[in-house]
């Protein structure tokens, strides 16, 4: 509902009388601009994604492996055999900062701990259970426990959000840093990117958190609490995403 | 924005956080600064368009003096780098896109038959966003020294290694900002087309305006966050010591090519199709006949902007991207002229037949048409690759892009202006100056760049602060820059015709057009010229493509055209009293102008960052918890529905 | 607007003779070489069918407005044209004629984009170009084992282990280093191999080839190939920063036997001048001030020449410097009476200019006293050459004598 809708009705209701607010799809605007939106998000994490997998990859396959036609035309035939798969920097990981070493197995998994990021991944996930919840309870008129579950959503995340500082303090003491290495830079950016928006979606469930407590979250606002739902599965399922790409691919 | 909903049995103490009272005046300045009118956020994107037309006119015109002999010295290489970088970046982003985003603004609610967009302080905030950017970018020229990377920007060049300046900095967040801007607009407007048409108005009932509108919208939601993802990773590169361009780290320069391109090509096709729209508009109601092939105007404009997204890489034939993947570009390249080709041929089929008042607005639309088949035709010949290994970067492209996006969409939009002029302000502008304006403009304009096209060929490359009098481009570039001055003066004529106008029509003591001067086909023409602050007084019912027209017009028994009704007994009265519109507000341009100031925090002291973000925080909080409406006794709470969603 | 109808085709007919200039040295209308044949066989259809196009719609437009016009003061309001609403028929048909016309267009010019990559046999010279700011350096690889330097000694050079980090390899000592003229042999198709050492340049002769972007960390393949003997310039075309203007180089084809006498006398160390000589004296000025960037091979085996990594900062290789027509990325002639820009030059006095031209001692003075005064360079963060207002007359004067003897 817009204000021009209620603006149309307020002066002048012979055209549609008291029909639901005017609406050419039968969505509300709000929840329409909000898809938008995510449909918009979607791309701003197809493009760092993207970007996170070419630097990973141009970082681990350097240079001349990407170009066998450099190698044929320099070097005849002699074409190392292992120049096509992506298994190299092998002798020169001691020329490297000490976190390289990693490189050089053409992995970088041994910094990753799977089970504690499986963990808070896991928390992320059940945190969109209970946003689902909370968006039930206000639309029945239980205050209570919109409350309750807006606040564990919110605590939820919380959850992850340390998961991640814990995470990110323990990679950079092992030596993986923002401006050290080109794959820093893109695995900071690309997860802390996400961070960011987990952030904002916690913000946004402590403002609700707080309407609750002062009264003002009633049942007729209960498509705001399912937009910041929509945002907040929307986040989660990014996660998904991010933690195959990053994590479990090797 | 969507947190924070007073409750509706709230009442209003009409002091939100204590600090800014909800504006009501709409006059004066103040008025102007705190609008949420979608017809005044349409004419301020105008005229800012406006504005930003004199600053990179300028660059334009230092650019060819700069060129008009060999070996001249006015703009070292420095500052032409700089010149041109800021002539294409404001041309662009600050000129055409935000005249599409006028016509979009002001028109398009119209033309549905809505009293506003759809989130009307949002699309306050879209603007003053825009502007936000848009004057950030233009302090470099004294805080920089201006972005000198090209509009382009390629990397590894616009690193700071290569270009310590800030003034790359200001290239990167500027738009950043902008950006935002035409983010949150294409959310609103796309809202607005896509649940606020007046009832009966069908998606094949929409005016082909609309619908580029909407896929001119739909491109800027799905671009703008690509270019913002490539300005991230530039500004973490720049500002932040990562290493997303940085090659001895193995990072590869062509992922800001991948990523500026991505967003750049849809960005091409959103720039034009604005002007697409508007020519669909004025062509009908100068040949005196509707659209020839609706359904096909409506198609190809949605099938150029899905395949848009399929071509980025032909500006990287040259750039070392693999046979394979030229071939495929080339190929999808090619095959985007066939829906250009259509919308080309119904416009002509349009003229076909018609009786053709040759008005300025329609004048400007013929010249789109030719002009823009030759920048289309010039376009087919670069789509083949091979060719385009000698034609990309050189002055062959610049003839091709002028031709597109100057002779295509600027004609467009001057069509649209003369067209809507007495829409928007109630008096109609000269057509002698009009013609004049027209014809100054047509023969500077290919004059500067018909020119450029031989010189491309020739060999002149594109970005070229000199040359020398041996290579042989002196005489071409002395025809271009003469044209160029004919051209810059040409521009400006508009600004002079509706001075003059506007003078003379008060002078005359000459009556209000009324509400249908050209005896036109669509909503807006059916409502009192100006347009009412209200748009309409009653939603119309909609029950035809060209309701309006068909409201005029019928057929007889004989299959006659004949005149059922006057426009001036259709049009609504413009009463509206009773009608309640929404509040004006402070806060979208405190919003706004939080961003630069963050902006130039990240730029010259994290310090500035701390005011910015509370000032963007608080400005946040205050949109949230600000009432959409202060509370008017005549609609109090009415039947149940007085509550607003406060956006 | 009939005489507008009929004169504008002329005119542009005329104007598109006017591309085929000889006397413009950069014309992709004389294409002298054949990948540039290839590519203008493709052209030159596809201008042909633009203009008719273009003239059709052009045409029908104006006879439309000529004909179909009214006049506003008079016409009457309601004396409609037929309302026509569009024709499914005419529509589809102007949907799928061009599309044919297209995949046409498509099917006969895509082998172009890939017979344009096609390179020589194994075996046959091959080039690597390098672009910096703002000049070219060109590497032969005249022992034929590759242009970088086998550092762990496997015998494969320029492979994933000969890389040094930061991420780079070291150029091979062993091959011929020269700047901003490409020497070729005529009528034989060279490969080069492109990369570039800070920004993205593109390499370019119009004549000979289209163009190939040098990007620092890639290496592209590209060729050039001159039907005769002859010089042809080109010019840098990627924006590469505030000299990209100044940045040109062009082509230098000889005949085979020629060419053969240039590379052995490319491939020798530099002459060192007779002790006591003013040239002896301009030596010792440049081994004091210019060996920081520039790099004069006096041994072939002294493993101080081992020093280039790619990304390294480079200055042009001086060691042949006399053997040159043109510096400064090819915009200041060495020789009085050779202008690079023309591209005029007798190129059978390429492999002794000294003896048909006088060195051009005014230029190169000016040159190395104030080096960013003569073309925009930004030596203070290590990008182009630095200004040498220390030096005196005399001093320049011995630099200058030394340098001639450099051939």
């Amino acid at each position: 509902m817009s204000e021009v809708a209620t603006a149309t009705e307020a002066h002048d209701d012979h055209d549609h009388g008291h029909e639901e607010h005017h609406s050419s799809l039968g969505l509300s605007n709000m929840k329409l601009a909000m898809w938008l939106f995510l449909g918009s998000e979607c791309l701003l994490f197809t493009a760092l994604i993207s970007s996170y997998l070419l630097s990973k990859t141009r970082f681990i396959a350097e240079l001349t492996a990407g170009n066998p036609d450099v190698i044929r035309g320099t070097l005849g035939d002699n074409v190392p055999a292992d120049v096509e798969n992506g298994d190299r920097l092998a002798n020169s990981g001691d020329l490297l900062e000490p976190f390289s070493e990693m490189f050089a197995e053409g992995t970088v998994e041994p910094l990753w701990d799977i089970p504690f990021t499986s963990f808070s991944s896991f928390v992320l996930l059940m945190s969109s259970l209970s946003m689902v919840l909370a968006h039930s309870a206000v639309s029945k008129g239980d205050y209570k426990n919109t409350r309750l579950w807006l606040g564990t959503t919110a605590l939820l995340g919380s959850v992850f959000i340390g998961g991640q500082v814990y995470e990110f303090t323990t990679f950079f003491r092992e030596g993986l840093t923002y401006q050290g290495t080109l794959f820093g830079s893109a695995f900071y950016t690309l997860t802390g990117f996400h961070g960011v928006h987990v952030t904002g979606g916690i913000l946004m469930l402590g403002s609700l958190l707080f309407l609750s407590f002062r009264g003002k979250l009633q049942k007729d606002r209960a498509e705001t609490v399912e937009l910041v739902g929509l945002y907040w599965h929307f986040v989660d399922v990014v996660w998904v995403l991010i933690f195959t790409i990053v994590y479990l691919i090797p | 924005m969507t947190l924070a909903l007073p409750p509706a049995e709230q009442k209003f103490d009409g002091s939100p956080l204590g600090a800014l009272v909800r504006p009501r005046t709409s006059t004066g300045l103040k008025g102007w600064l705190t609008t949420v009118d979608h017809k005044k956020i349409g004419i301020m994107y105008g005229a800012a368009a406006m504005f930003f037309l004199l600053i990179g006119g300028a660059a334009a015109l230092l650019i060819r003096i700069q060129l008009a002999a060999p070996n001249q010295t006015l703009l070292g290489g420095d500052a032409y780098n700089r010149v041109f970088t800021m002539h294409g970046t404001v041309m662009v982003f600050l000129v055409v896109m935000p005249i599409g985003a006028a016509f979009a603004n002001y028109m398009m609610p119209i033309q549905i038959g809505a009293r506003d967009v759809a989130f009307p302080r949002i699309n306050a905030f879209s603007f003053w966003v825009f502007l936000a950017g848009g004057l950030m970018l233009n302090t470099s020229w004294f805080l920089g020294g201006g972005a000198n990377g090209g509009w382009f920007n390629y990397a590894p060049n616009n690193g700071i290694a290569f270009s310590p300046s800030a003034g790359i900095d200001f290239w990167n967040l500027g738009l950043f900002i902008a950006g935002i801007g035409s983010l949150s607009g294409a959310v609103n407007l796309i809202t607005t087309v896509l649940n606020m048409r007046a009832p009966g108005m069908t998606w094949m009932r929409m005016p082909v305006f609309v619908w580029m509108t909407l896929v001119t919208q739909f491109l800027l939601l799905f671009a703008i966050p690509v270019l913002t993802v490539a300005q991230l990773l530039l500004m973490f590169d720049r500002n932040f010591g990562a290493n997303f361009f940085n090659v001895s780290q193995g990072a590869d320069p062509l992922l800001w090519q991948h990523l500026f391109w991505v967003f750049g090509h849809p960005e091409v096709y959103l720039m034009i199709l604005p002007a697409f729209g508007i020519v669909s508009e004025v062509i009908p109601a100068f040949a005196r006949k509707p659209i020839f092939g609706y359904p096909f105007m409506v198609a190809s404009g949605a099938i150029i902007g899905f395949m848009g997204w399929g071509v980025w890489a032909h500006h990287m034939f040259v750039s070392g991207i693999g046979p394979l993947s030229v071939s495929a570009f080339s190929v999808a390249t090619m095959f985007i002229a066939v829906p250009t080709g259509v919308k080309i041929l119904n416009w002509v089929a349009t003229l076909w037949g018609g009786k053709l008042l040759m008005t300025t607005a329609m004048w400007f639309s013929v010249g789109l048409i030719v002009q823009f088949t030759v920048g289309g035709l010039s376009g087919v010949a670069h789509a083949v690759a091979a060719s385009d290994t000698q034609q990309t970067d050189t002055y062959f492209i610049v003839a091709h892009f002028h031709y597109v996006l100057f002779g295509g969409a600027l004609f467009g939009f001057y069509a649209g202006l003369y067209f809507w002029w007495p829409k928007a302000f109630g008096y109609l502008l000269d057509e002698k100056w009009g013609k004049w304006n027209f014809w100054s403009m047509v023969v500077g304009f290919n004059l500067t760049f018909g020119p450029m096209h031989i010189l491309g060929l020739q060999g002149m490359p594109r970005r070229m602060q000199t040359y020398d009098d041996a290579m042989g481009f002196s005489n071409w570039n002395l025809v271009a820059t003469i044209g160029s001055l004919i051209l810059g003066v040409g521009t400006l004529l508009i600004l002079v015709n509706a001075m003059i106008s506007r003078r003379r029509w008060i002078a005359d003591g000459r009556p209000n057009p009324g509400p249908d001067p050209w005896d036109a086909r669509t909503l807006e023409w059916s409502i009192q010229s100006p347009t009412p602050e209200h748009n309409f007084d009653y939603t119309p019912q909609v029950t035809e493509l060209d309701d309006f027209w068909h409201r005029k017009y019928a057929m007889d028994e004989n299959h006659n055209l004949v005149k059922i009704a006057d426009a001036k007994d259709l049009a609504q009265p413009g009463n509206g009293e009773g009608v309640h519109l929404p509040a004006p507000s402070f806060w979208p341009i405190l919003l706004a102008f939080s961003m630069p100031i963050i902006g130039y925090g990240v730029m010259f002291s994290l310090w500035l960052t701390i005011p910015g973000g509370i000032l963007m925080m608080a400005s946040l909080y205050g949109w949230a918890l600000e009432p959409a409406d202060d509370l008017d006794p005549k609609i109090d709470d009415h039947d149940g529905h007085g509550e607003l969603v406060n956006v | 607007m009939k005489k507008l109808l009929t004169g504008a085709p002329v005119a542009l007919a005329l104007l598109l003779a006017g591309c085929g200039d000889d006397s413009k040295p950069l014309n992709t209308y004389e294409p002298q070489g054949p990948k540039a044949e290839a590519i203008d066989r493709i052209i030159q259809p596809i201008f042909l069918l633009a203009f008719v196009i273009g003239f059709l719609v052009f045409g029908v437009v104006a006879w439309l407005i000529f004909n179909n016009r009214v006049d506003p003061e008079t016409y009457d309001p309601l004396d409609f044209p037929d309302q026509v609403h569009g024709n499914a028929k005419l529509e589809w048909g102007w949907t799928l004629v061009p599309a044919v016309i297209l995949a046409i267009i498509s099917a006969w010019s895509v082998p172009a984009i890939w017979d344009l990559e096609e390179k020589n046999e194994a075996g046959e010279l091959d080039v690597l170009v390098i672009g910096q700011q703002w000049w070219w350096e060109y590497r032969y690889d005249v022992n034929g084992n590759g242009f970088f330097l086998d550092v762990d000694g496997d015998g494969v050079a320029g492979d994933e282990d000969d890389l040094q980090w930061p991420l780079e390899l070291l150029l091979d000592p062993e091959d011929v280093v020269t700047a901003n003229q490409l020497v070729i042999p005529a009528g034989q198709q060279v490969d080069l191999t492109l990369t570039s050492r800070d920004v993205i340049h593109s390499y370019w002769i119009p004549r000979l080839n289209g163009k190939r972007d040098t990007v620092p960390g890639r290496f592209h393949t590209w060729s050039v190939a001159a039907n005769e003997a002859g010089e042809f310039t080109g010019w840098c075309t990627e924006f590469c920063g505030i000299s990209h203007a100044r940045m040109r180089m062009s082509a230098i084809a000889l005949d085979k036997p020629d060419f053969d006498a240039w590379l052995a006398n490319q491939s020798e160390a530099a002459a060192i001048p007779e002790e006591g000589s003013i040239a002896w004296e301009g030596r010792e000025v440049f081994q004091a001030q210019c060996t920081q960037c520039h790099n004069i091979t006096e041994d072939l085996d002294d493993p101080a020449n081992v020093v280039a990594a790619l990304t390294a900062k480079a200055a042009p290789n001086l060691t042949h410097f006399a053997t040159r027509a043109a510096f400064a990325g090819n915009i200041y002639s060495q020789w009085v009476g050779i202008d690079p820009d023309a591209a005029q030059m007798d190129v059978s006095t390429y492999l002794d200019l000294g003896a048909n031209y006088r060195f051009n001692e005014p230029e190169l003075r000016r040159w190395i006293r104030n080096a960013p005064g003569r073309k925009d360079m930004a030596p203070e963060d290590e990008r182009g050459m630095t200004a040498f207002p220390q030096l005196s007359d005399e001093q320049l004067d011995q630099l200058i004598a030394y340098l001639e003897t450099l051939d």
